[in-house]
């Protein structure tokens, strides 16, 4: 699963913040003291991104004992004119109250067509609440920010996506979720895998296919016979919602023309995607006394994601898998950005 | 409008397909169905008197201006052709005499400062009242459209939990008697909940002045806000059952039906604001003149009968 961390240092991070303020204010306001400064700057940060690249002014409130919490989610994009800055109008508001344990997402009426009701509750019920419930408020809002990029993405494949100019304000669309329980979710979920071939006879390839099933049937359980021993114990640490499982199901649905390639010891293989499916990182699987595996720990080591969701690796990451990826050239930032064949 | 059509002509075929399959009686049906007709559709201005009002003391000012113009031009004293040099003795003050030039001066100001301002004003008043009324009947718009879109979406949810249940009863025979209780909570609050949808549509379409009718509006309120209550009583229901609550298509009906609550909240609340500004600007000076005048009359609280006849808890104060 992804982790939510921006590429670069700390201070890259400042400097980014710095760049794209514009002395507008804050679109994160953390009145109920939730985030560290660093979590406030990530989400901030984030955002801005968001308003660059979507043009979505997105903004993020959280408080203490508020009133109603669809009335008070209403009075913040009022009073805070949530879509102001952005040129189209389009205005999102996520508003948490710690001592309710409630959260809204208020979406404006630029945005209602794109993320309806219905999405909202998805992405908050599926994705942002079980980090809620484990009091990682700041993670469960970046996960769900990255499904609204996904949203907006494909939303800004239809061409009337920039035309429509809206007034920034809201009608009341959106969807309020309690934060105590994660209904429908358990974190750790008794294996009920069934494959069809046994462990020792299967493929790389025939693993990529498990895995990609479990995540359609959501099934988030580190104790399959797909992952290497160290990546069962790294996934017994994390969280994996029901929304992320559909998000990688989905993102590899759209995949195509896998190539697999072996090490010269042939102990360890990759399947890799062409270079132009930016969001079809390539998967690693090293053979063990159990059959090939995915070794989930090396991808979550070696592969980052961008803010549009497309991969990359991370430099500062040393792993065994770079014979798969010598014919391709990287930018400096990690993205692969051709093949030396095209040279 | 074409989603709306869809989304109308998808629930009266979700309707026929639950009576068909006796999910629903034929009586339930009916209800369902007269819920989804009546009182659709935005507002008819006219209804409320908004396009009766012809314009009739904009004419009036009108005539007034001109008049006026046609009198300064006209009463002006003449100063002679071109070619004489003007003779001013006759419009000069004499000693113990008022000249004419001075006369005409007094008489237009007092005929600007006494009739034309006036009038004016109370044109202005008039503008002013007739776009406050448009903002409530806009408003109500909003309210009446998100009454259809729940009237719409109520069919959906009944047939997704009546249709669920029927599976369960069908399938897990061994479990029926435990479940039969829970199957006569269901159509009781199908019934409840067809009854009610009923009794809104008809207060939606009965009367023809209903933003200018309290008692009704309050009715209305009641049977809306009874409604809500009915579709929490058949979400409760549901509770009960865990694979059906935390399924994706449930969450999703269930995440269309409370964001149209919401919304109808948040275009009640809307709705209500505007008819205070209305009603306040009618009853203030020059407002009251310019009401009486145009026939405008004063609109309903979209609320609970709290007995203090005033605008309730506001977004935007």
């Amino acid at each position: 699963m992804r982790e939510f961390r921006l590429p670069g240092s700390a201070g890259l991070l400042m400097v980014l913040l710095a760049a794209c303020n514009g002395g507008e204010g804050p679109l994160v306001r953390d009145g109920a003291g939730l985030f560290t400064e660093q979590q406030r700057q990530q989400l901030e940060v984030h955002h801005r991104f968001l308003l660059l690249d979507h043009d979505i002014d997105y903004r993020v409130v959280t408080t203490r004992g508020g009133n109603d919490i669809d009335l008070a989610a209403l009075e913040h994009f009022e009073a805070l004119s949530a879509g102001a800055r952005s040129s189209r109008g389009r205005g999102l508001l996520l508003l948490f109250d710690g001592e309710r344990q409630e959260v809204r997402l208020e979406v404006g009426y630029a945005l209602e067509g794109t993320f309806p009701d219905a999405f909202v509750a998805y992405v908050e019920q599926r994705q942002m609440v079980p980090f809620f419930v484990e009091n990682r408020i700041s993670d469960g809002i970046l996960a769900s920010t990255e499904l609204i990029v996904e949203r907006a993405q494909r939303a800004s494949e239809n061409a009337s996506w920039d035309d429509e100019i809206w007034l920034a304000g809201s009608g009341g669309a959106g969807a309020s979720a309690s934060t105590r329980t994660a209904p429908g979710f358990t974190t750790r979920p008794a294996s009920s895998t069934h494959n069809p071939v046994s462990a020792s006879a299967r493929s790389p390839k025939d693993v990529v296919a498990a895995y990609l099933d479990a995540m359609r049937r959501r099934d988030n359980s580190p104790e399959l016979d797909i992952y290497t021993p160290e990546s069962r114990s790294m996934m017994r640490e994390w969280l994996i919602t029901p929304a992320q499982m559909d998000q990688v199901a989905r993102t590899y649905a759209g995949c195509s023309r896998e190539e697999l390639r072996y090490s010269h010891s042939s102990d360890s293989a990759v399947i890799r995607y062409p270079i132009a499916q930016r969001q079809c990182a390539p998967w690693f699987l090293i053979r063990g006394d159990e059959g090939w595996q995915l070794d989930l720990t090396m991808q979550q080591k070696a592969i980052r994601f961008g803010r549009n969701n497309a991969w990359r690796f991370d430099f500062s990451s040393d792993h065994p898998y770079g014979f798969a990826f010598e014919d391709w050239v990287l930018d400096g930032n990690g993205f692969p950005i051709r093949s030396r064949d095209e040279d | 409008m074409a989603e709306e059509q869809v989304r109308g002509t998808d629930a009266q075929s979700r309707i026929e397909r639950m009576e068909q399959s006796g999910l629903i009686s034929r009586q339930q049906a009916d209800r369902l169905r007269a819920g989804l007709t009546a009182g659709a559709g935005e507002p008819d201005p006219s209804r409320y008197g908004a396009t009766r009002r012809s314009m009739p003391l904009i004419a009036a000012t009108a005539v007034v201006v001109l008049v006026f113009v046609l009198y300064v031009f006209f009463a002006m004293p003449p100063g002679g052709g071109p070619e004489v040099v003007q003779d001013v003795s006759s419009s000069l003050n004499q000693p113990e005499t008022v000249g004419a030039m001075n006369k005409f001066l007094s008489l237009s100001i007092a005929i600007f400062v006494l009739v034309v301002v006036p009038a004016i004003i109370l044109a202005a008043s008039y503008n002013s009242l007739v776009n406050k009324e448009e903002a409530v009947l806009t408003n109500w718009g909003q309210v009446e459209s998100q009454f259809q879109r729940r009237a719409d979406l109520i069919p959906a949810l009944v047939e997704s939990v009546t249709r669920y249940l029927g599976h369960e009863r069908e399938t897990l025979t061994e479990i029926t008697a435990r479940r039969q209780p829970d199957l006569d909570r269901l159509a009781e609050a199908v019934d409840r909940l067809a009854a009610g949808q009923q009794q809104v549509a008809e207060a939606r379409g009965e009367d023809e002045s209903l933003i200018e009718d309290q008692e009704a509006l309050t009715r209305l309120f009641a049977g809306s806000a009874a409604v809500g209550k009915d579709i929490e009583g058949l979400l409760a229901v549901v509770e009960d059952y865990p694979d059906l609550a935390s399924s994706d298509q449930f969450l999703e009906l269930q995440a269309q039906l409370e964001g149209t609550e919401n919304r109808i909240n948040v275009a009640r609340l809307r709705f209500n604001q505007a008819v205070g500004e209305f009603n306040s600007a009618m009853r203030r000076i020059p407002g009251n003149l310019a009401a009486g005048l145009g026939g405008f009359r004063r609109k309903a609280y979209f609320k609970a009968d709290d007995g203090s006849g005033e605008a309730d808890e506001s977004l935007f104060e």
